[in-house]
């Protein structure tokens, strides 16, 4: 509210990355790349429903740090996973460029809505197979559970996510459950 | 033709006799309902009966559902054989409900 | 629920509930013909459905029970307890067979043997009686006839009597003709095996004209004269009355033809057809189908096959109708009261009501935006808006509401099941099954309830030998009461048998290191051990309990419902368990409150009252405390500090008091922002597992607020505050 230029401007490119997300064909495979705690990562855009701006949200107390809170997204609640910190990194600053994607996810042929928080909303592009090499066993700051592989593009690495691990329901329950049986 | 006794307890005893057709229909029914009007109950005795045809017998139909309606007790005893064959025959015996002695 | 199929499977589960309601009823009662009458509709309209569908299996094997099941209506076969076992059994296998030819699955080999093994049972009661009846089930599974042939044989009636109908006009008697000649002249060319005279069109005595003839007559007619014949019986009165004669074995859709062309509209065709043994019950209730086969599987008529038609063309009425079919199927009739309730689907009606939520939602910032504007007229009418909304809120909530009735009754069969099982001697007893509440919740609450009336009949009611014994009666008595209570609705399972041991639940309670050695503990509180993880004092387990997913898991179903769930000692001697579940899960008066910079709501039934503290009666800082409340110790938590809530706007402190069962706590909050009834919004998997809270809603501003479970977040506290041993003087605090 304070800055309304740059409010707008990245409410723009929010909107343009929504229509790339939406306007994608079946033909190759693309990639949402955003970064998090300074690292560049990228998502197949298939479970991505679409990029909110980041607003103040509900905390919900008694949950492990990960789970930043919930929010209404159209009069649904949607609970809001912080990425950094679900990676085991810092929760960052919120800033202009924060964002929240929101994603599909299903679980025991349930679908629900989660969204996750990224410091900044990067591009949508294609990475070709032969342009990605597999997870690094080690050496990576976060599990290589998580990591699908490693796409280059312009010679820099982005970290592309297995977000139906990293996001997955049955692993943030439990562990939002195991915090609260303390 | 019709015969009404009256007792103490309401209850109105009717003798019908002799040939219950079309022709006595009309005076019969007037005359019955007539006398019947302020029992509490209706017994009738049909045992000198000779005749009855359909006209009649729906009389004896009429007389049933009135006192039904009344909510009054209503028996026929000593049917006639011509009263049981036409009884049989329409197989309404069980309608009215009376002990028919063969 | 689009497809035909879907409706067919969806009415075949109604249909074999009510099936072994009937079944359950009949094995009490075994002469009810209400019951019988049921039970046979239900497997002839399986039957019949089955067969339209082309599901062989299914019609089969159904044709069997339906033969059984003539047979006993027409008291050829007793039943008895060994009958009722095979046809619980029978229900069973349809079950399965209605479900695999909907899905297209071939039956398993298992399910082989258990429908050879009862179609031999069966076959062994039809075996004894009637041959025919029997060749025709044996030749239909062997050739495994199609549906279409199957119809043909089966519409014919079997009778051997020709059938006569007839109407008099009214002058017949003034032309000199009297209906009786033609009962004696018909005697000449054969037997009248049976008539119906029929006088239900007389009229009222000032009208009632005896020279006029009222009554009409069906004749069942044994003869070998043909029908030429039998017409030539009433040809003085041809042109003086409506004549139908039907031969001998006509095609059920004639019968039905004439039922239909009849003109009284005041008579009762099929209770005569069936009096005068033309027709059996079931061909009358063939005949009344087949006039609807045009339709099959169209969902919409299915359900209305007799009523509607014969009610529209004014054949018959509504209650002639019903009077004409009760016998046969005391279902009909609740079938056709159902013609009056609508089937929705389930999604669409989550869909209305959340959308009806949303509406709330945004009415309350309307509301609020219209408050602040200061403009009377926006004021008023948003007031009355608001009403409206609220009003079609409760209506929509209302549209879930069911009966607890059809749960209740599902466990009658368990109960006959399991006592069996167990070789004791157990009847259940259901109170208040009218009660109602959410559909969702009846949903859910199955399961709990399956295991609380196992663990009744398995570890409470003692064998008739102890029973009798313990100067008890030898049955043992299971109930399922249900009523309401302040909001909530209450649901207990008590059973009189040899109740709760306390010294074997302290020792097992000892043994699991869940009570210290020095404790002392009401019977209450030892009691209420049996809701621990892992805590199961059976000493053999059984098939039926003591698998170790004991009551804990209950206590966890019914806390996931909002609800709570609690144990005791009754009258009888016996265990009742208590569940306290809100109506419904939809919608909550809630007291909000503010907690460091967060909204959260307490539900408002909790809410005992709200109490605003001087500065020295209370600890400033700490987490945990307790104050003097009337002279009653009363333990607090303070939310902002155990919630690590930031706060930027401090102000006095309240204490909520909340109350659930006979607990009591203080909740310290920042401001008491006030009631309001609002819609929860589940906060997903992810989410609802946090022990402590129990949901969401989006308050009129569009932000999310908290819902706060109560016994929870109390139990939360309690635990931490035990590990961390926080505070001087908390462990005095006793929470219960």
């Amino acid at each position: 509210m304070n800055d309304i230029a740059a409010t707008e401007e990245n409410m723009l490119t929010l909107a343009e990355t929504n229509e790339l997300i939406s306007e994608m064909d079946d033909t190759g495979t693309k990639y949402l790349t955003f970064k998090v705690g300074g690292e560049l990562f990228g998502t197949e855009i298939d479970n991505i429903n679409e990029i909110i701006e980041y607003s103040d949200m509900t905390r919900v107390p008694l949950t492990p740090p990960h789970i930043r809170g919930v929010s209404n997204l159209r009069g649904n609640v949607v609970p809001i996973i912080d990425l950094a910190v679900r990676l085991g990194k810092e929760a960052g600053e919120t800033t202009k460029r924060t964002c929240i994607i929101i994603v599909e996810m299903e679980d025991e042929g349930e679908t629900m809505d989660i969204g996750f928080v990224v410091d900044e909303v990067d591009e949508v592009l294609d990475i070709h197979e032969d342009a990605i090499e597999p997870a690094p066993q080690f050496g990576a700051e976060i599990s290589s559970d998580y990591i699908n592989g490693m796409g280059k593009i312009d010679g820099e690495f982005v970290i592309l996510l297995l977000l139906n691990e990293v996001l997955s329901i049955s692993g943030l329950s439990e562990l939002v459950s195991n915090d609260s049986s303390i | 033709m019709i015969k009404v006794k009256k007792k103490k307890t309401g209850l109105c005893e009717v003798d019908l006799d002799g040939e219950l057709t079309i022709y006595e229909a009309a005076s019969l029914k007037e005359e019955l309902f007539k006398k019947i009007e302020k029992c509490k109950g209706v017994s009738i005795n049909l045992s000198n009966v000779s005749e009855l045809d359909t006209s009649c017998f729906q009389i004896l139909i009429a007389a049933k559902r009135e006192c039904d309606k009344r909510e009054i007790e209503f028996t026929m005893n000593s049917h006639s054989p011509a009263v049981l064959d036409v009884m049989d025959l329409y197989n309404m015996g069980s309608y009215f409900g009376d002990p028919l002695v063969l | 629920m689009s497809s035909p199929e879907e409706t067919f499977l969806l009415e075949c589960g109604e249909l074999l509930t009510s099936m072994e309601e009937a079944l359950l009823e009949m094995e009490d009662n075994p002469s009810d013909p209400d019951s019988i009458g049921a039970i046979f509709r239900a497997a002839h309209t399986i039957k019949g459905t089955g067969g339209v569908f082309g599901y062989d299996d299914v019609e089969a094997f159904t044709h069997i029970v339906e033969n059984v099941l003539d047979k006993v209506r027409d008291n050829e076969i007793t039943v008895d307890s060994n009958l009722i076992a095979i046809l619980l059994s029978s229900c069973d296998h349809m079950e399965v067979l209605v479900t695999k030819a909907v899905a297209n699955e071939d039956i398993s080999d298992d399910d082989k043997v258990v429908d050879a093994g009862l179609r031999a049972s069966l076959n062994q009661y039809l075996g004894v009686t009637a041959p025919g009846t029997n060749t025709e089930s044996t030749t239909e599974i062997v050739e495994g006839k199609s549906s279409v042939e199957i119809e043909n044989t089966g519409s014919m009636v079997i009778s051997d009597n020709w059938h006569i109908s007839l109407r008099f006009d009214l002058e017949v008697l003034q032309n000199g003709m009297d209906p009786l000649s033609f009962m004696r002249y018909l005697q000449k060319i054969g037997e009248i095996v049976h008539v119906t005279t029929l006088h239900d069109d007389f009229p009222s005595l000032e009208e009632f004209d005896p020279e006029l003839c009222y009554l009409g007559f069906e004749i069942a007619f044994s003869s070998e004269a043909d029908k030429e014949e039998i017409e030539q019986v009433f040809e003085f009165v041809r042109d003086m009355c409506t004549l139908h004669i039907l031969p001998p074995r006509a095609q059920i859709q004639h019968f039905a033809e004439v039922i239909q062309s009849l003109p009284e509209d005041d008579m009762r065709i099929g209770e005569i057809l069936i009096a005068s043994g033309v027709l059996t019950e079931r061909e009358l209730s063939n005949a009344l189908n087949s006039q609807n086969k045009e339709c099959e599987g169209v969902e919409a008529c299915t359900p209305t096959p007799i009523g509607e038609v014969l009610v529209e063309t004014k054949v018959v009425h509504e209650e002639v109708l019903n009077v004409a079919l009760s016998k046969q199927n005391k279902g009909q009739l609740s079938k056709s009261a159902k013609q009056t309730v609508l089937r929705v689907d389930a999604d669409k009606l989550d869909s209305l009501i959340n959308l009806v939520g949303e509406l709330v939602i945004s009415g309350a910032t309307a509301n609020m935006l219209s408050n602040n504007s200061g403009d009377e007229l926006l004021i008023e009418s948003m007031s009355s808006m608001s009403r409206l909304v609220e009003e079609i809120r409760d209506n929509a909530l209302n549209l879930r509401m069911v009966q607890i009735g059809e749960t209740f009754n599902r466990f009658k069969r368990v109960v006959r099941d399991v006592s069996k099982e167990l070789g004791k001697d157990i009847i259940l007893n259901i109170n208040g099954a009218d009660a109602e509440l959410d559909k969702t919740v009846v949903e859910k609450i199955g399961d709990p309830l399956m295991h609380l009336i196992r663990n009744s009949m398995d570890h409470g009611i003692e064998s008739s030998a102890d029973r009798i014994a313990a100067g008890k009666d030898a049955q043992g008595n299971v109930w399922l009461n249900a009523f309401h209570d302040s909001g909530n609705i209450v649901i207990e399972v008590a059973d009189d048998g040899r109740g709760l041991d306390r010294d074997k639940l302290l020792a097992k309670a000892h043994e699991k290191g869940l009570i210290s050695d020095g404790q002392v503990l009401t019977d209450h509180e030892v009691f209420r051990l049996i809701f621990e993880a892992g805590f199961s004092t059976a000493e053999k387990v059984t098939n039926l309990s003591g698998r170790g997913v004991g009551m804990d898991v209950v206590r966890r179903n019914i806390e996931a419902l909002r609800g709570s769930v609690d144990v005791d000692k009754n009258e009888y001697g016996g265990t009742t368990v208590s569940i306290r579940l809100p109506l419904t899960l939809a919608i909550i008066d809630g007291f909000l409150v503010r907690v460091g910079d967060s909204s959260y709501v307490i539900p408002l039934d909790m809410v005992n009252e709200c109490i605003e503290l001087e500065k020295g009666e209370r600890d400033e800082n700490g987490m945990h405390g307790y104050i003097n409340l009337r002279d009653e110790v009363l333990p607090y938590l303070r939310l902002r500090d155990y919630f690590d809530e930031p706060c930027t706007q401090k102000n006095n402190e309240s204490i909520v008091v909340v109350k659930y069962g006979s607990n009591k706590a203080g909740f310290v909050v920042d401001e008491l922002l006030g009631e309001l009834q609002t819609v929860i919004k589940p906060m997903g998997k992810i989410l609802q597992n946090v022990k402590g809270l129990s949901g969401a809603t989006i308050l009129g501003s569009g932000n999310v607020a908290i819902i706060l479970d109560v016994p929870n977040l109390v139990q939360r506290a309690i635990q931490s505050n035990n590990v961390h041993g926080i505070k001087s003087g908390s462990e005095n605090v006793v929470l219960h």
